[in-house]
């Protein structure tokens, strides 16, 4: 009797874990069609948080890569080739995203979308660049394209981009020149640490001052109190969703009335709910997408995206419908190419998407403009200039 | 002064939350000399059924609070369940499935919750007040009242009942305590549950002040466990002790060393463990090995 119970109870253990490795593991399950048959699906992968604190980021960039592969499939896909997508799991974590890549390399991906995160995308870079696999990254950070690595896209404008236009309307337009800066040392917050104090020191200012916090922190008082006691004018935060509505739910709670300006992560509804509703207003936000009432264009996705997942469409899903497209439209033009022809037809693919025009240069970056927005009432609106 | 003192602040709430964090992992321990490891997760559990008692039902609070502690109690009730086999038998093992039943936990929050996570209003309205210059959210004083009250209310059950005073016999002499009819398995049954609920408890306090996803076991989960091994494991004034130095050790490098408060406060937390190996209290009584 012992012994049976012994036994259940290791198979209970055993059991658990399987479970659990089986709840986690990306949906991969054809791995029979290559990109070298001519008639075989092509094969391209998402890569993407679907787990952890960013996996938001995760859900709305794969909706919006499948939405534009449905639309196309739809149409009779890419020379008659339908095109396969499968969604992998990096966790946000970039060793993770090491493995996805080998795994990709060695499973005829043609190409890949992804990640929404730089540092996950930077860890990827030389094994999908030695596997010659193209992919189009939702990464902002220009460290991603420090490397010049031919095989690597941006799906949107670096921090480099986002903070000269938060700058020029912060500094140029309002008037704001006392500037308090609070970011992470993640890949992320650094880029944009890095390119915003770049633009203040451009125009001869420095920051009231300039707190680093970790990715993982999840007390500010120390940060925010020194801000506080700098009384500036504007708070600029670089930092990732949810901990940027963590770092303004506090500030607010500490009485810092200021407001806080960042890029793309202060638009998302994941950061106005985090920090509340009425916490959020007010910040200025740098973004290629502020809303889906842009234009035409805009208002076909987000009817295709609420009549395909019943959610709001937002800036990841768009910026992963551009990206997505953008590939998709390459492999129409290369007929289907891969490796280092399919980078240069990606590369050669004039888009005009949701973000803007897109077109490449030498470093993979496809557009350079941002527009500035303002959220009010828990609402992303465009700025009045 | 007002930097420290507003530090002092936010160090003195977050250490409540870790104290009671260090509270379950060292009650367990010293009943049973068993690391629960899924003790984090049950913590995340707690802040998720409290989340949607408040969010999607809209208890009050408290309600809520106390949904959490029961469900997530009786999940540790289910737990021990699952590990009584083992009991003085194979200690590796339990380890391990501890281990493995954090992560279905994780999974099956996944399942229900799905992986994005949700923020959690402030279950308290009024501003902050204002004290010396430093300003104190006022749902930061609910925290460390409450936390304070749990552990006043835990200490009294182990020095004044029956089953309290039950329990510590069986962590002093495992066989003594089940040769004098003590029941040591519903002692383990009672210990894991409040274990379970103290983390539910730090779960549901945390979760308006944080952001509530199955992966925030992680970090608080670390550094609990840093703050009962701090405090001495297995003792339970240490590891108030060990959750409020924790607190207080984090907030101070994350002022001092920004970016790299984390290596700050662990290289710190090694020092003092390499001193005093056994903790503040030095507690370690309980070797079922």
């Amino acid at each position: 009797m012992r012994t049976t119970r012994t036994t259940l109870a290791v198979a209970s253990a055993v059991l658990c874990l399987a479970a659990a490795s089986a709840c986690s593991a990306p949906s991969d399950k054809n791995k029979s069609s290559s990109g070298s048959d001519s008639s075989a699906p092509i094969k391209i992968a998402v890569v993407d948080a679907q787990s952890g604190e960013n996996s938001a980021l995760g859900a709305w960039e794969y909706k919006g890569a499948k939405l534009a592969v449905d639309e196309w499939n739809a149409k009779g896909g890419v020379d008659g080739r339908k095109i396969q997508l499968h969604l992998f799991d990096d966790k946000g974590d970039p060793t993770t995203g090491t493995n996805i890549a080998s795994k990709l390399a060695s499973q005829g991906y043609t190409a890949m979308i992804g990640t929404a995160e730089s540092g996950v995308t930077v860890a990827m870079e030389p094994t999908l660049q030695s596997a010659r696999i193209p992919n189009i990254t939702s990464g902002q950070s220009p460290q991603i394209i420090a490397s010049k690595d031919p095989f690597v896209f941006l799906n949107g404008p670096t921090s480099t981009t986002y903070d000269a236009t938060l700058a020029k309307y912060v500094i140029d337009t309002k008037g704001l020149k006392k500037v308090a800066m609070i970011s992470n040392n993640g890949s992320y917050g650094k880029g944009e640490h890095d390119a915003f104090l770049a633009e203040l020191k451009k125009r001869g200012l420095s920051p009231t001052t300039d707190q680093v916090v970790t990715t993982s922190q999840i007390d500010f008082s120390a940060a925010l109190t020194t801000i506080k006691k700098t009384n500036p004018q504007v708070v600029f935060i670089g930092s990732e969703e949810v901990e940027a509505g963590l770092i303004v739910k506090q500030a607010r709670s500490l009485g810092i009335t200021a407001p806080f300006a960042g890029a793309a992560p202060q638009g998302t509804p994941v950061y106005i709910s985090t920090a509340g509703g009425t916490h959020a207003d007010g910040t200025i936000v740098s973004s290629p997408y502020l809303s889906n009432d842009a234009n035409a264009q805009t208002k076909a996705f987000a009817t295709a995206y609420k009549a395909a997942y019943q959610q709001t469409a937002e800036l990841h899903g768009a910026k992963a419908y551009d990206g997505t497209s953008i590939v998709l439209t390459a492999l129409k033009n290369s007929h289907g190419a891969t490796g280092k022809k399919l980078a240069d037809a990606i590369r050669a693919t004039r888009y005009d998407g949701l973000l803007g025009d897109f077109s490449f240069d030498d470093t993979g970056v496809g557009i350079f403009a941002t527009k500035i927005g303002v959220i009010k009432g828990g609402q992303l609106t465009a700025a009045a200039s | 002064m007002q930097v420290f003192l507003q530090t002092l602040v936010g160090g003195l709430s977050l250490g409540a939350v870790y104290a009671l964090v260090a509270l379950g992992f060292a009650l367990v321990y010293r009943t049973m000399g068993l690391v629960n490891f899924a003790h984090a997760d049950v913590l995340m559990i707690g802040a998720y059924v409290a989340s949607t008692f408040t969010m999607s039902e809209h208890l009050p609070f408290a309600v809520a609070v106390i949904a959490a502690i029961v469900i997530t109690g009786l999940i540790g009730l289910v737990i021990e369940r699952m590990l009584r086999p083992l009991e003085g038998k194979d200690f590796d093992l339990m380890l391990i499935g501890t281990i493995g039943f954090g992560i279905v936990l994780e999974a099956l929050a996944t399942l229900i919750w799905g992986a994005t996570g949700r923020a959690v209003p402030s279950p308290v309205s009024s501003g902050p007040l204002h004290f010396l210059g430093a300003s104190i959210p006022t749902y930061d004083l609910v925290v460390v009242g409450i936390a304070v009250a749990a552990m006043v209310a835990l200490t009294l059950f182990l020095e004044r009942t029956r089953h309290g005073i039950a329990m510590q016999a069986v962590a002093m002499d495992y066989d003594a305590a089940s040769a004098a009819g003590i029941n040591v398995g519903r002692s383990n049954a009672i210990a894991f549950a409040i274990g379970a609920g103290l983390a539910a408890l730090a779960g549901a306090l945390v979760g308006p002040l944080l952001y509530v996803s199955p992966s925030m076991g992680g970090t608080i989960g670390v550094d609990g466990f840093a703050a009962a091994i701090l405090g001495g494991f297995g003792s339970i004034p240490g590891a108030v002790i060990g959750g409020v130095v924790m607190g207080l050790l984090s907030s101070f490098s994350a002022g001092h060393f920004h970016g790299y408060s984390d290596l700050v406060t662990f290289i710190v937390f090694a020092a003092l463990v390499m001193i005093r190996p056994t903790g503040v209290f030095g507690e370690r009584t309980v070797s079922r090995a």
